[in-house]
């Protein structure tokens, strides 16, 4: 009965009920996103930030935070003024040959996210004892089952759920207890050394955070949802909020294994370590809530970005799209969604699988890809037939300008490490 | 003038090719074609040529190409020198308009996205026949065309055909094309009322909301009816509240109800505001049911009589009305305040004498429901006695509305609707 409230909603004369309810329905798309955000990857990065340099880099997680809204209220304004998915406007501005390739480069992007989602509900379920042979089939069928046997407005509720579970990593935060003061003391006076490993984990903690994919899914969820222009200001707050929240919740992931790990000079390698070594310091339970989140993380991240992947290709390559259509009448949609499922699952059970390699590789080509998509997005917002009234404002615009810019060159820095 | 064309082109073989002057210096490059609107193929008229100079783009109309073939060639020495501007009106331009674009394929009823177009030379001049929404069409823009064309003959001894729609068939999307939509709506008029519809909801808002403009009232009332509730919504919510009122008015009462308990008391108040007099009190009424129950399921549009009425004058009757009806089937036979007294299908009336009043035909006893009856219940009332419409009534029996069975469809599988 959705339908009621809109109707009691839009029709109450008290504004603040009415703001407060608006924002109530519209939420979903930013808050999603941002959340998906901290999948099994970016928890592996700011433990091992956590774990390997204290609370030195904390403070970077304002910048980033900027930067991450600044780019995500453009994908949101593009989807409620033109009605159209990233894909679909990069396709219409710029061709089929650059698009094509684009859409190769994020197929094998999103491929490697894949894989590490179910790597991490593997490591988060093998914490409580679950060996992957059962966690990865079993979760890759439900992801499989939730999407093809549920419509998107039931499925994002399923999500909006999910986000609340990340709660887990802020109780974690306070039982380990922190020296609040000096937690303060590290944001009022950020320290930026340019050592080269602080270098590499601030890339990686930016590449982690601002990847191509999520342009692609705010949008297209956007427009999904059919949020129309005198309603933005809703879901800009909604991107607003989803991004405060993503570093709350990543803020805390450090925090904890600054003030255990790094404290008691425990080296880690990936987020299963840091939480099986929570157990001796903080208590078996920061382990299990630890694991938890990593767990619930990986399965949202995980039913998501198949399904994403496979929706922004289609469209940008033409072919037909929509879970309610038969196999027959799309069969690009659900052969590359399946083909995602299987062999992201599959690669996992693997014997002796070269992860580490797999990863490397697949954040390669997201640095490839994400300076195109963001270039793209800048051309589009600043598109006036397409934008209308709605292009960037010039201050905006340098803010955004710049903030690609950055975003490139780190990318860039990631590369010149890399080989 | 012969330019020594090949007898079909692609617009992959057109786009970024050289163009010469005739001392065989490169000025520039292809990047658009611009074709003549006319029915039903249109023809290439020119061509626009990027430069590096200054002026970055030039019109080089077809008439001053001297060869196609083996590489573009045109009269003068410098582009410069042409100075002719693109004609105004009746013109597409390709590449902005076309390609890339999404398109209603009026034949096979679905939005498909144009990865290349097909063009055949005829009196020595190039027409716009068919658009390409194929794989090998897109293998092509990105240059595989060759190298996947031998790996599948290879591997699965399997030819990649081209999809090609007539460009008869095409309505676009974009571009000036929109507003010659009224113009050529014709093609979309000829899809059935639910493909219109599956088209509409496919489209992204803007584009969307403009072939739903173009629409003439009736077709516009038809698709509407099978259009999803929250785009139907968004839709209304976009025109005019006098075009509203005027497509409200068409559609059939049950559907026209649903779409105003949906919207903001206000918005449906002025809808109705604009409306026929009578039309807008028989929604006012329906308005006033509970989505949920026999009240909120039935429609005003039928047929109810006088049991004096002879059959010859039902007929006459049903025939001058059928076209505003939504229940055909049965006529209802009622007294002067409105007492439902009973009920003639068209069968009777067709097997029945000419000269005979329908209380002399009319069955006997009447299975009704009341207004207020839960929706579940009158689907068992439909599945029990098979009735393909049921007269709805309040608690002195004065007929109130009629349920058709297409209403009751909406209830067991809304999705499918």
């Amino acid at each position: 009965m959705e339908k009621d409230y809109t109707k009691w909603v839009s029709s109450s004369k008290r504004s603040l009920w009415r703001t407060v309810g608006l924002f109530f329905i519209l939420m979903g798309p930013g808050i999603i996103t941002s959340n998906v955000d901290n999948d099994a990857g970016g928890i592996t990065t700011y433990s091992l930030a956590g774990a390997q340099f204290g609370l030195k880099l904390i403070w970077s997680l304002i910048p980033i935070m900027i930067a991450l809204i600044v780019i995500q209220e453009m994908c949101a304004r593009m989807g409620v003024v033109t009605g159209k998915g990233l894909s679909d406007l990069i396709r219409e501005k710029f061709g089929a040959k650059i698009t094509f390739y684009m859409m190769i480069g994020v197929f094998l992007t999103n491929m490697g996210n894949v894989i590490s989602e179910f790597a991490g509900i593997a490591a988060g379920m093998e914490v409580f004892g679950v060996n992957k042979f059962i966690s990865v089939p079993l979760s890759a069928f439900l992801v499989w089952w939730m999407i093809v046997k549920g419509t998107y407005k039931s499925v994002e509720k399923v999500f909006l759920v999910a986000c609340v579970f990340y709660i887990s990593y802020i109780i974690t935060g306070f039982i380990v207890k922190p020296d609040w003061n000096n937690v303060l003391e590290q944001f009022l006076h950020p320290q930026l050394s340019l050592h080269p490993s602080e270098m590499t984990m601030l890339i990686g903690v930016v590449g982690t955070t601002i990847a191509p994919w999520m342009q692609f899914y705010l949008q297209a969820s956007i427009v999904e949802k059919g949020i129309k222009i005198d309603e933005y200001k809703f879901a800009r707050f909604d991107v607003v909020m989803g991004a405060v929240m993503v570093h709350i919740v990543a803020f805390f992931i450090i925090l904890v294994c600054a003030e255990t790990l790094f404290k008691h000079g425990i080296q880690i390698e990936t987020a299963k370590d840091a939480a099986l070594s929570l157990a001796p310091l903080a208590g078996k339970y920061c382990t299990y809530l630890f694991a938890f989140g990593l767990v619930n993380a990986s399965l949202f991240a995980a039913s998501i970005l198949p399904l994403s992947t496979t929706y922004l290709i289609c469209e940008g390559l033409g072919w037909e799209t929509g879970i309610d259509k038969k196999f027959l009448e799309a069969p690009q949609f659900y052969g590359s969604y399946s083909l995602i499922i299987f062999l992201g699952a599959g690669i996992i059970l693997y014997p002796n699988l070269p992860l580490i390699p797999i990863m490397y590789f697949s954040q390669v080509i997201n640095g490839m890809v994400l300076p195109f998509v963001l270039i793209f997005m800048l051309l589009l917002i600043n598109d006036k037939k397409l934008m209308m009234n709605y292009t960037n404002g010039p201050v905006f615009n340098a803010i955004a300008w710049v903030t690609s810019i950055v975003m490139i060159g780190f990318t860039l820095l990631l590369f010149i490490q890399m080989f | 003038m012969d330019q020594n064309l090949k007898d079909f082109y692609f617009f992959n073989d057109f786009l970024n090719r050289r163009v010469y002057n005739p001392s065989g210096l490169k000025v520039g490059k292809v990047s658009d074609l611009v074709a003549e609107r006319a029915e039903p193929y249109p023809m290439i008229i020119g061509l626009v040529v990027r430069t590096k100079g200054r002026e970055k783009r030039f019109y080089l109309p077809w008439e001053k190409i001297v060869r196609i073939e083996p590489r573009i060639t045109f009269l003068e020495e410098e582009l410069r020198g042409l100075k002719i501007s693109l004609p105004e009106k009746d013109i597409i331009l390709l590449r902005e308009e076309v390609m890339d674009k999404q398109i209603v394929d009026t034949f096979g009823a679905k939005v498909v996205r144009v990865n290349d177009l097909h063009f055949l030379r005829v009196d020595s001049r190039l027409r716009l026949v068919h658009v390409d929404v194929g794989f090998r069409g897109l293998m092509r823009r990105v240059g595989w065309e060759k190298g996947v064309d031998w790996a599948l003959r290879w591997l699965f001894s399997y030819d990649l055909p081209n999809q090609f729609i007539s460009w008869k068939y095409v309505q676009l999307l974009s571009g000036s094309d929109l507003l010659q939509l009224s113009v050529s709506q014709k093609k979309l008029s000829h899809l059935h009322p639910a493909d219109l519809a599956d088209i509409i909801e496919d489209l992204s808002g803007r584009e969307r909301s403009a072939i739903f403009h173009a629409l003439d009232t009736e077709t516009a009332a038809e698709a509407l009816e099978e259009i999803d509730p929250k785009i139907q919504k968004a839709l209304i919510e976009t025109i005019p509240v006098e075009k509203a009122s005027d497509i409200v008015e068409e559609m059939s009462p049950s559907d026209a109800v649903d779409l105003l308990a949906d919207l903001t008391e206000e918005r449906a108040e002025e809808i109705l505001e604009g409306m026929e007099q009578e039309k807008a009190e028989d929604l006012r009424e329906l308005l006033i049911h509970s989505d949920e129950t026999a009240g909120g399921l039935m429609t005003t549009a039928y047929l109810s009589l006088n049991p004096k009425v002879t059959v010859e004058a039902a007929i006459a009757r049903l025939r001058a009305e059928a076209p505003n009806l939504d229940i055909i089937d049965y006529i209802y036979v009622v007294d002067e305040e409105e007492v439902l007294l009973g009920v003639v299908s068209i069968r009777d009336i067709l097997t029945a004498q000419s000269h005979q009043p329908l209380s002399e035909i009319q069955a006997p006893r009447v299975v009704s429901v009341k207004q207020d009856e839960d929706q579940n219940e009158v689907v068992e009332a439909f599945a029990k006695y098979g009735f393909r419409a049921l007269p709805v009534v309040d608690e002195g029996n004065h007929l109130r509305g009629v349920i058709s069975f297409r209403s009751v469809l909406d209830v067991l599988a809304p999705e499918a609707g």
